[in-house]
């Protein structure tokens, strides 16, 4: 299980690399520096072509003389030119958006309980203290143990998969959002209370709005492991053509066919990678006091927000104190 | 402008009670434990409520003997409140918790990152509910009189700011509440000299204009006797008041009077007691 990493230092938030000196080219590297663009993409690029390069060692020649026979392990060509059928005949693309879709809605389901839960939790000790077994138990579970469970109590259909994602993972990000809204200094609280701000609008106010970038942090950790539970959820599975990438694998192997799986593994993690590096670019925009990104979308969002036509929407957040106001008045 | 302190502290108005009264009052942390720490140890003074004044009380003295206590108690800020014994009065009303009448400046920095500095600034408006337009007239107007751009500056975040304008953010959002008392804790701790004595002029300045009572937490003599109307000289071992020492209040800025051989004098006779109470503090707890 990947624990994930609060502390994960942002490369916006790095210390500006001091120039290198002129006889650096001897000089062995430092511990735990940083790699340039170009030195980072060439050893990058060289790991992609030294695994290739044994692939195509492994799967040379005609199919008699090769060291690993073609029914265990298709050469690379003879996997490239099943792409176009997969993605035509196999539906690729569909199947990619089937599995993303399923992960979305589960884990979006469990980011809508969890996150209000753990605010909730974090701010009242008795709230804590309740969900605390649940959260002990839903996060030592191992996931895959709970499928049949979820045949079960939920069926073989669409909503077996959601709920299942939505079991995996809300216990973690229910733990996540408790430790972030605890982990904002007490001075803020303070502060707010010198300020004349209510309990409600201390939790409203201050700590969800401090604690918002570790959690949205947390949240797109989870989202890669949530991206790999789906799989599980597609790859176990009673009857019935349900769809997915994981269930795109299952057919293969039930069909005997080796190059679409491997076109599958490999587009797996570049889907998860392509969304990671979005969720970043989401979460640098969101918060760049925190990340050090441009802050268009705040921006926007606190135009908006400014609005006077939304005026309503915030109406219940604010109708206590706009009625004491008016009673002094 | 020019109140006398000493008789001014002499003389409190009868008919309204002190700004801020503590009545021997003890703070223990783990009361009944083995691991029991008194903070401070019958702390009695009464600072007067003065009409169109308002006095500017400094507590000095050395870490650990309980200065940001005294603040917080009055503040009514968990752990230091509730005091283990004794009252702490504001207004001649016990404290019951804490509250926007009387307003602190923290030495850490506390903006709300994720808001600009008018949404700083007005943060107590809209926690009373004041109409947005309204709030950020108003905030704008207190962003300049500390000395920010109120247009430019009011748009950025936090994060983009120095530490001295981050602290007159701090000072800009405490103010424009209006509080009758407001605490300092070392709010200018962190910065450095010369932007130091520029925030004690902007402070001497805001504080003739909203006339309220200050208690301001500082480990600078100078700073102290620069500021206060009145210094409270602290010692540790038990955290309690040694000595309180009228000054004479600002009457020019802080680079002048920090010149003159009288505030040389003062702060010289000022580290002669302290240096006394600390040496009779190590006496005593040694015997």
């Amino acid at each position: 299980m990947v624990e994930p990493n609060r502390d994960d230092v942002p490369p916006a938030a790095m210390p500006p690399n001091a120039g290198t000196p002129a006889g650096s080219a001897v000089a062995p590297p430092s511990l735990r520096g940083e790699v340039g663009v170009l030195e980072s993409l060439f050893w990058g690029a060289t790991c992609l072509a030294a695994v290739a390069a044994v692939w195509f060692f492994v799967t040379a020649g005609e199919s008699e003389s090769r060291l690993v026979s073609p029914a265990t392990l298709p050469s690379p060509l003879e996997t490239a030119r099943e792409l176009p059928r997969v993605i035509g005949e196999r539906r690729l693309v569909a199947n990619t958006l089937v599995t993303l879709e399923r992960v979305c809605l589960g884990f979006g389901l469990a980011a809508a309980v969890g996150v209000p839960l753990g605010v909730l939790a974090a701010c009242f000790p008795a709230v804590r203290a309740f969900l605390a077994p649940l959260a002990v138990f839903g996060r030592n579970i191992p996931v895959a143990a709970l499928i049949p469970l979820t045949f079960i109590l939920f069926g073989i259909g669409e909503f077996q998969k959601i709920m299942f994602l939505f079991i995996a993972s809300v216990a973690f990000i229910l733990s996540d959002t408790t430790s972030a809204v605890l982990d904002v200094p007490q001075r803020y609280v303070d502060t707010a209370l010198t300020l004349g701000a209510s309990r409600r609008q201390i939790i409203l106010k201050v700590l969800s709005p401090l604690a918002a970038p570790a959690i949205f942090n947390s949240l797109r950790l989870l989202f890669g492991l949530a991206f790999g539970y789906v799989m599980l959820a597609e790859l176990v599975k009673l009857g019935g053509d349900a769809g997915g990438l994981g269930d795109l694998i299952m057919a293969s192997q039930r069909r005997n066919q080796r190059e679409p799986i491997l076109i599958v593994l490999i587009v797996i993690p570049l889907v998860a990678y392509g969304i990671d590096r979005l969720l970043w670019w989401l979460q640098c925009d969101l918060f760049p006091y925190r990340y050090g990104g441009r802050g268009f979308l705040p921006r926007a969002l606190h135009a908006a927000w400014n609005w006077a036509g939304w005026q309503w929407i915030r109406r219940p957040f604010s109708a206590v104190g706009a009625s004491a106001v008016e009673a002094k008045a | 402008m020019s109140v006398e302190p000493t008789t001014a502290a002499a003389m409190p108005t009868p008919d309204r009670p002190p700004a801020v009264e503590f009545r021997s009052v003890t703070k223990v942390y783990g009361a009944g434990t083995n691991r029991a720490a008194t903070a401070i140890e019958s702390v009695t003074f009464s600072i007067p409520d003065l009409p169109d004044h308002g006095e500017f009380s400094a507590f000095l003295g050395p870490s650990g003997c309980g200065k940001s206590t005294v603040l917080r108690l009055v503040a009514g800020l968990e752990p230091q409140h509730p005091p283990t014994s004794g009252e702490v009065l504001v207004l001649g009303k016990p404290v019951v918790g804490p509250g926007a009448d009387r307003g602190m400046v923290f030495q850490d920095y506390t903006s709300f990152d994720n808001r600009t500095v008018l949404d700083n600034v007005v943060f107590g408006l809209e926690c009373r509910g004041v109409p947005r337009k309204a709030r950020e007239a108003e905030g704008r107007d207190w962003i300049e009189r500390v000395g920010l751009d109120p247009v430019r500056d009011a748009r950025k975040y936090p994060h983009e700011l120095s530490g001295g304008m981050r602290q007159r953010v701090a000072i800009a959002r405490t103010l424009v509440l209006r509080p009758r008392i407001i605490l300092m804790d070392e709010p200018f701790g962190a910065l450095d000299p010369a932007t130091r004595l520029d925030m004690q002029d902007l402070l001497v300045k805001l504080w003739r204009e909203v006339q309220a009572t200050v208690l301001f937490v500082t480990h600078s003599v100078e700073e102290a006797v620069y500021l206060g109307d009145r210094v409270f000289v602290m010692a540790t071992t038990p955290g309690r008041i040694a000595e309180d020492i009228p000054v004479p209040a600002p009457t020019r800025p802080a680079r002048e009077t920090q010149q003159e051989q009288w505030f040389h004098d003062t702060v010289n006779t000022i580290h002669e007691r302290i240096e006394r109470i600390e040496a009779e503090a190590q006496r005593r707890n040694g015997k």
